[in-house]
């Protein structure tokens, strides 16, 4: 009953081995036994199940598979350690992409906080041995292997079904076609089929994997570029697969929108609304003058204040909302006599220190710390021959020292040829500090033998 | 059957093959090795399947689409959706997270406890279960997923390079090892299921007809020829990813009822919470296997496989697991008793008689009672009461984590106490979760093979002792 040749038509190959059936998994491990028994070492059992004392049978040498999985499960000990005691234990600031760690002090435990690393370490120990055991299965038995001579015998499927083979293969030493054929038979195996290699069939053209790798590689190009662009800076927006807040549905400063009637984006405030802190009714401590009718706060000012409210507001109107008016419109400068003269807050000491330390803070880059205009920045101005420089006037010189304090503020606040206006940085009690500081350093640059104390004047004599 | 006198053993040792009266095979009926591969590869290569499984799939698939708009409107949307406020910031997502994770864990134990403890019942139910384990573990995964809120920065959750805050994951926080613990269990549950079909993939491969199912189940199968040392080699991993995975299921519930027990809040802050929900867990997974065995043994006509035997071995393990769960209930109550603290106390003294005592007591009933009925054998072998007992277990284990979620409705501050209402999109996406698993168990059932026909052989030729029998 044996068949020496597969079925098929096709050209055959080279004779790879003898293949019978047997009846059960007990005959199976019985016909290995006799087998090895008989000197065939190239020999392999099939079976749907795994058939117990084959390996004995078979000789099969044990696996090493177990010390494969121990080997990972330490080394994922070991990483999962170190990663957790880098990523929250230690700092190396400036490291490049992204990995510099981070040195987390939560619930004031340790860097090192051991016991709280336990859980991850566990985890991951737990999955590289899983990894070991699935992957160390699949290589160890040089899976994945598509194509098996096997495969093209049809009585061999029955290997998944219920069939029990024995397959032995031609590079064994003691195989012999005939008396190899005889033997099986012997040993009762049934249906005994060579198995040749095949010749014919279909092999992946190499230049597909040429391919393959090149669509890959390339394939990784845009996530990696996406990667790369997120931590550097751009002068172009950034490109990001979700927009989150980049781009927010509202309307923003000096923008138009289309629904209002004017067309303008910002709105003006409701009539009669005043913002907070921004009702300056006291025009001698917020502007430094004196109004034309001597009402404090002036009703002209708080009228039109109001009234601005009411009317549309007009391109040219940069303080039509009229609230932080500071500057009077040009045609309405106050004369000369209407500057305040008095200082609208109390003069202390503690303002002095104040006026001075914002003097130095602000005024003293371009001034200088005298006030005689030689500031570091009018310094380098004149250093660097810059055309556009304008030199500030000295506060020792006449034209100055003559002005009043409400003029003085006035200059503060809202600044005086090249100087822009400081109304905006510093408090309104600051400036009026800073005028007081600046009205001490003039009279310390223009002091006489009478503003000294006469102890101090005999001293001096003394010295001369 | 009755062939006394053949000798047959497991792992070498030969022993003689029990009586029939005594100790019944697991595999009735007058079946060989070819009628089991037939009975099992008949299900998935049937062109026509039977007229439920198509019904159940259109209601299934329209459900599970349900639930994927819902993520659409909730992404789009905002958290906003979700009942989930300032005291309850955690509501459904998180209840449906532990109950899907939990059932999940059934399906690892019957694969790797009961196989080191080599309880041969297994064979028949465990590929059944690890499928169950692996998509309850999918829709575990898709909320926390979506719970984060900005679903496209859910990557944050793992550890990686940031390059632009140079900021890494807080590895103390315990809601960074859930995401250690739940990825690596659905990781290792791929895999365990995998290796174990591709011997049974490799038998489907070998009888398909049609050229398409022939390549995809050889792809599959990676040329599985099922020689003696690959079996060798294949016995070892199987072994020893068991052996791995037995750790990994109890650390897995441990790590995610750390969650809550690493708080500070009566109620959760308790050491009780990593066995009582490791229990909780396989409570509810076995019920699980339940609720889809019963009517899956009925439709695919694998009773001769999956015996009523086999259910009432099931029922048992509820039972004891059920009684474990109910006796931790009770020792919560002595415990903030007999600890003295006064908030324990009155989250306790809130959960059973508050304005949700209703939960509480829904929750006692299904966990506690429903699963006592099955000391009595009748209902053990009535399926339609196995069945309806184990939808009450579903039931009370959702029931579980309700009323521990609800905690957090009365913490410290009465004056920040909030009551939970759940919106219809918490509803809908509950629903939505059981659409999905359902949807891809129904898939498994239909093209993959559902009960492991290798390792039943196995149990067939040395456990029901018919190795020696010519088939």
């Amino acid at each position: 009953m044996s068949k020496t040749h597969p079925s098929h038509d096709a050209p055959q190959g080279k004779r790879l081995g003898l293949l019978a059936q047997f009846a059960g998994p007990e005959e199976l491990v019985a016909a290995a036994e006799k087998a090895t028994d008989a000197g065939y070492q190239r020999v392999e059992a099939f079976s749907p199940f795994p058939v117990l004392g084959i390996d004995e049978a078979l000789k099969n040498p044990r696996t090493i598979l177990p010390y494969v999985v121990l080997m990972l499960g330490l080394s994922g000990m070991c990483i999962a350690l170190l990663m957790q005691c880098y990523m929250n234990g230690m700092e190396f600031p400036g490291a490049p992409w992204g990995l510099s760690g981070y040195d987390f002090l939560i619930s004031g435990k340790p860097s090192f906080s051991i016991p709280a690393f336990i859980p991850v370490t566990f985890e991951v120990i737990i999955l590289l041995s899983a990894f070991g055991a699935f992957f160390g299965m699949i290589l160890l038995n040089g899976l994945p292997k598509l194509s098996n001579p096997l495969f093209r015998s049809e009585r061999f499927a029955a290997a998944t079904d219920d069939g029990f083979f024995l397959f032995v293969e031609a590079s064994d030493p003691k195989f012999a076609e005939a008396e190899t054929e005889a033997f099986l038979s012997s040993l009762g195996g049934s249906g005994i089929e060579g198995i040749d290699e095949p010749v014919t069939g279909h092999a992946v053209p190499g230049f597909l994997y040429l391919v393959g790798a090149a669509v890959a590689t390339l394939a990784l190009l845009p996530p990696m570029y996406l990667w790369a662009t997120s931590g550097t800076t751009s002068t172009v927006p950034r490109i990001s697969f979700f927009k989150d807040m980049e781009n927010q549905p509202k309307v923003k400063p000096q923008t138009t929108f289309a629904l209002f009637k004017d067309g303008r984006g910002m709105r003006v405030a409701v009539p009669g609304t005043v913002a907070r802190g921004g009702l300056k009714d006291d025009a001698k401590l917020y502007f430094g003058y004196e109004p034309e009718d001597g009402f404090v706060g002036g009703p002209r000012r708080i009228e039109a204040m109001l009234a601005s409210y009411s009317v549309q507001p007009v391109a040219d109107g940069p303080d039509a909302d009229g609230a932080d008016s500071a500057t009077p419109p040009a045609a309405d400068q106050p004369k000369e006599e209407n500057w305040v003269t008095e200082f609208p807050v109390k003069v202390t000491k503690e303002l002095m220190e104040r006026g001075q330390q914002r003097f130095n803070i602000h005024c003293a880059v371009c001034h200088g710390l005298d006030g005689g205009g030689m500031g570091l920045v009018t310094k380098r101005a004149l250093e660097l021959e810059q055309g556009t420089w304008t030199q500030p006037t000295s506060v020792h010189a006449e034209s100055v020292v003559e002005q009043p304090v409400g003029k003085l503020f006035n200059t503060i606040s809202n600044g005086v040829r090249k100087m822009p206006g400081y109304k905006e940085h510093i408090a309104v009690e600051d400036r009026w500090a800073i005028v007081l500081y600046l009205r001490a350093i003039q009279r310390s640059q223009l002091a006489t033998a009478d503003d000294l104390p006469k102890d101090k004047l005999i001293e001096l004599s003394n010295l001369n | 059957m009755a062939t006394a006198d053949i000798t047959a053993g497991v792992s070498g040792k030969l022993g003689s093959v029990p009586e029939p009266w005594i100790d019944p095979p697991w595999v009735e009926g007058d079946n060989d090795y070819k009628s089991v591969t037939e009975k099992v590869c008949r299900i998935s290569e049937n062109p026509r399947p039977p007229l439920a499984w198509f019904v159940s799939f259109v209601i299934a698939a329209s459900v599970a689409g349900m639930f994927g708009a819902m993520i659409g409107y909730l992404i789009i949307t905002g958290v906003g959706v979700w009942g989930n406020q300032n005291a309850v910031a955690w509501g459904f997502p998180i209840v449906n997270f532990v109950f899907w994770v939990g059932i999940g864990h059934a399906g690892t134990l019957i694969s790797a406890i009961l196989f080191l403890f080599r309880q041969h019942w297994r064979t028949s139910i465990n590929r059944f279960a690890e499928a169950m384990t692996i998509f309850a573990v999918v829709c575990a995964g898709t909320f926390p997923g979506i719970h984060v809120g900005r679903v496209w920065f859910a990557y944050w959750l793992f550890p990686y390079p940031d390059t632009r805050l140079n900021m890494w994951s807080q590895f103390r926080s315990p809601l960074l090892w859930d995401v250690f613990a739940v990825s690596t269990y659905a990781t290792v549950s791929v895999l365990f299921w995998y290796m174990g079909m591709i011997p049974d993939l490799a038998t489907l491969r070998d009888r398909a007809v049609h050229p398409i199912r022939r390549f995809a189940y050889g792809l599959l199968s990676l040329g599985w020829t099922g020689s003696s040392s690959q079996w060798l080699i294949y016995e070892k991993a199987y072994t020893l990813l068991a052996a791995l995975a037995t750790p990994l299921v109890l650390s897995v519930h441990t790590i995610v009822s750390f969650d809550f027990a690493v708080s500070q809040l009566p109620g959760w802050h308790t050491t009780i919470f990593p066995p009582y929900f490791v229990a909780g867990a396989i409570f509810s997974g076995f019920g699980m296997v339940l609720t889809l065995m019963v009517p899956a043994r009925q439709w695919f006509g694998l009773k001769d496989i999956v015996t009523t035997r086999h259910i009432e071995l099931m029922c048992k393990v509820i039972t004891a697991t059920g009684t474990m769960v109910g006796f931790a209930y009770l020792t919560e109550f002595f415990i903030a008793w007999y600890g003295g603290n006064p908030y324990e106390q009155f989250a306790f003294m809130n959960r059973a008689f508050g304005p949700q005592a209703w939960a509480y007591w829904t929750m006692i009933s299904c966990n506690v009672i429903s699963p006592q009925l099955f000391w009595f054998g009748a209902i053990r072998r009535n399926m339609l009461l196995v069945f309806i007992i184990s939808i009450f277990v579903n039931i009370g284990m959702w029931f579980e984590r309700f009323v521990i979620i609800l905690s957090l409705e009365r913490a410290f501050l009465p004056g920040s106490w909030q009551s939970f209402v759940p919106t219809w999109i918490d509803l809908g996406m509950l629903v939505g979760s059981f659409g999905l698993f359902f949807t891809l168990f129904l898939l498994f059932c239909r093209f993959l093979p559902i009960v492991a026909m290798s390792e039943v052989k196995h149990v067939m030729a040395y456990v029901d002792g018919k190795a020696k029998k010519a088939h």
